[in-house]
């Protein structure tokens, strides 16, 4: 269970960030105000262009960022006060954060399974389990740096996953990804709802969404403009589909700025 | 705690596991210093023997009669290559000698007085005539201040005794005021201490601190710029153990890289050639055991701390390359530090002093060399230092849960 309560991030912005932005504010509103709740048993889609604040709000829910306003609660525990007990419950995939490339799949998941203070003989369970899974086994003694891209990616998911974690946040997990291993990706992703895990993933990919998630918040410019599941978006806005129908948000909602 | 050996252990295996890393870290620095310093040696040894082998040519202006006899007598022929000049020598031929010298071409002319015995044996009264000796050679040529120093042994000195024993009827003893005689009383122990006390503070001040520097640039700011530190920031454990962990294995990294490069220097040292006075010092000290505890409590507490304050920096920077730009001027205070006790020696320290991190540490290590160290300068210097540590951990700690700090937030 994720309850995300009026979820509003302000990042100050360096300089070179202003230019980078080529804005003046001296801030940035990436979250602003976003409400919602992901329950048990389903997979919750935030969807956006990029720079919506997808990361921004996923990273505050696995306790990453602090929220300037509002409140994250995973599984009833507040994403500040108690931020152990909620990382004991999370497995969290995000892009900029990697795998250390000296070391190999294996030990890397048996490292993190003993942070988790799993035993010896969990972690060989549940690594034979999720190592067959996502094939690791052929590569699980090379080092990471010598991965692709696609062996890169399941190695990580195998890790956040160790723990067998009830809610599972995964930022843009296909992104990059060949369409046999991004199908691996979300049949996984699949079966750990029908487990009743709690599953929030990001994408701006339409079919993801699409095939994937029960609900779809969708997200521009830092505020949550709809939510509901693929039909009733769709219906929301009288479009033939969900791509149309995005599109018709986007324009009614973003403004670009002066 | 269970975590903090847990993250100490991954530490460690990142190195123990990389046989690059291992021999980049433990063999290639003991490899280079044996190779350095067989190489120097052996240029030493080479340059000093080509010295001596070395036959110089020298010239002479207005020889004495007996000097070919003289020459003889002393074997000057054998090193030297001589020819006398007459007197009427035009001035040119002399300034192409003065040339020839400066191109080391030559390397000596000597030019006496014209009738040289005969005005420093008709000295009787002040007043008298003194007659004089003209050496020309080229100060910057070590071929030449040999020679030099060769004319000056053999033939002069030994011109000067004749006349000298001719002017007092053979008897040169009135010329002796007085003999000195040295005795050396020492202790070897304190002698050779005095010594080690004096470099080796300088050397683990210094060693421990640049073996740290590299470790510690890769596994805080490497893993951060690399996007892996976040990874640890998402397991269940408290930030002051993932610290801690890191900071010790950290710690035994540098301390063994430390003691890789002490003892290939110390054991490649007499490679240098007998011309060193290393080699002539007996390094046989006796360190009694508290000697030994207390360099050793006082080494884990220095270099824990050196960790901490690389990590420090390492944390606040965003790539290993500004880590190590603001490392760097670091590095230099930490040289000074341990210069300054260099040529502060004997002077007593207030035992507050010994609490000063790096400074005290290095008067401890002076004063244990010599064994003079007291078991409250040890508490106060350990403290100082092991205190600086705890903060700087708690410190790193606080920075791993800034999201500015790790996330530019
Ligand atoms: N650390 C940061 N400092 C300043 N601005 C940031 C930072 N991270 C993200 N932003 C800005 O916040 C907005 C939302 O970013 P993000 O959450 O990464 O979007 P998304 O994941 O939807 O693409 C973007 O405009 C981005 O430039
Ligand atoms: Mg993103």
């Amino acid at each position: 269970m994720i309850e995300v309560k009026n979820l509003t991030k302000v990042y100050k912005l360096s300089k070179r960030k202003m230019a980078e932005l080529k804005t003046k504010d001296s801030i940035k509103r990436a979250a602003d105000g976003i409400s919602f709740t992901a329950k048990p048993g389903e997979i919750y889609g935030l969807l956006g262009p990029n720079g919506a604040g997808k990361t921004t709000t996923l990273r505050c829910i696995a306790t990453l960022l602090k929220p300037t306003d509002g409140s994250v609660a995973v599984c009833g525990h507040d994403t500040v006060k108690e931020s152990t007990k909620v990382l004991e419950r999370i497995g969290f995939l995000t892009n900029e954060i990697k795998l250390d490339p000296n070391f190999t799949p294996k030990y890397l998941f048996s490292f993190f399974g003993r942070l988790h203070g799993m035993s010896e003989s969990e972690i060989d369970a549940r690594r034979n389990e999720l190592f067959k899974y996502f094939g690791i086994n052929d590569f699980e003694e090379k080092k990471i740096e010598e991965l692709s891209t696609g062996m890169k990616q399941k190695a990580a998911i195998a890790v956040c996953l160790v723990h067998d974690p009830d809610v599972v946040i995964f930022d843009e997990p296909t992104s990059g990804l060949d369409v046999i291993t991004a199908r691996s990706v979300t049949d996984m992703l699949a079966s750990l709802k029908e487990r009743g895990k709690t599953v929030i993933i990001s994408t701006h990919i339409m079919s993801e969404a699409e095939k994937l998630c029960d609900r779809i918040g969708v997200i521009i410019d830092g505020k949550k403009i709809c939510e509901g599941t693929l039909d009733e978006i769709v219906n929301s806005t009288g479009a033939a589909d969900l791509e149309d129908a995005f599109f018709t948000l986007y324009k009614e909602n973003h403004k670009e700025e002066a | 705690m269970n975590n903090a050996i847990i993250v100490m252990k991954k530490e460690l295996a990142r190195v123990f596991l990389d046989k690059k890393l291992i021999f980049s870290l433990f063999i290639l620095p003991a490899v280079l210093m044996f190779g350095i310093y067989s190489i120097m040696g052996s240029m030493i040894g080479r340059f000093s023997s080509d010295i001596m082998e070395h036959i110089s040519k020298v010239y002479i202006l207005n020889a004495p009669e007996d000097f070919k006899e003289k020459a003889e007598n002393k074997g000057y022929f054998d090193i030297a290559d001589v020819t006398v000049l007459p007197s009427d020598t035009s001035a040119e031929t002399i300034t192409t000698v003065k040339d020839d010298i400066l191109n080391g071409d030559a390397e000596l002319l000597v030019e006496f007085d014209k009738d040289f015995i005969n005005t420093a044996s008709s000295y009787k009264n002040e007043g008298d005539a003194i007659p004089n000796v003209t050496i020309y050679y080229n100060t910057s040529g070590n071929y030449s201040n040999a020679a030099r120093n060769n004319f000056v042994n053999l033939i002069l000195d030994d011109y000067k005794n004749t006349i000298l024993s001719g002017r007092f009827g053979g008897n040169l003893e009135v010329l002796n005021a007085f003999n000195v005689k040295n005795e050396v009383i020492v202790n070897e122990d304190k002698a050779n201490g005095e010594f080690l006390g004096m470099l080796v503070p300088y050397l683990i001040v210094m060693l421990l601190f640049s073996s740290a520097m590299g470790l510690c640039v890769d596994a805080i700011a490497g893993e951060k710029e690399r996007g892996t530190l976040a990874s640890l920031l998402l397991s269940p454990i408290k930030r002051s153990e993932l610290v801690f962990g890191k900071l010790t294995a950290l710690s035994i990294l540098s301390t063994l890289s430390a003691i890789v490069y002490s003892v290939s220097l110390i054991l490649a040292m007499p490679l240098m050639g007998s011309s060193g006075t290393m080699s002539e010092l007996n390094m046989n000290v006796h360190f009694s055991a508290f000697q030994i505890i207390s360099l050793l409590i006082i080494m884990v507490a220095l270099v824990y701390m050196y960790v901490g304050i690389i990590s420090v920096i390492s944390v606040l920077c965003k790539n290993t390359k500004e880590a190590s730009t603001y490392i760097s001027p670091l590095y230099i205070l930490i040289i000074v530090a341990g210069m300054l006790t260099m040529f502060q020696g004997g002077v007593e320290k207030s035992d507050l002093l010994f609490a000063i991190p790096v400074y005290g540490t290095a008067l401890s290590i002076q004063n244990i060399m010599t064994n003079e160290l007291t078991a409250l300068q040890l508490a106060f210097s350990a403290g100082g230092t092991i205190l600086a540590g705890v903060v700087i951990t708690f410190a790193i700690a606080k920075a791993f849960k800034s999201e500015r700090i790790m996330f530019n937030a």
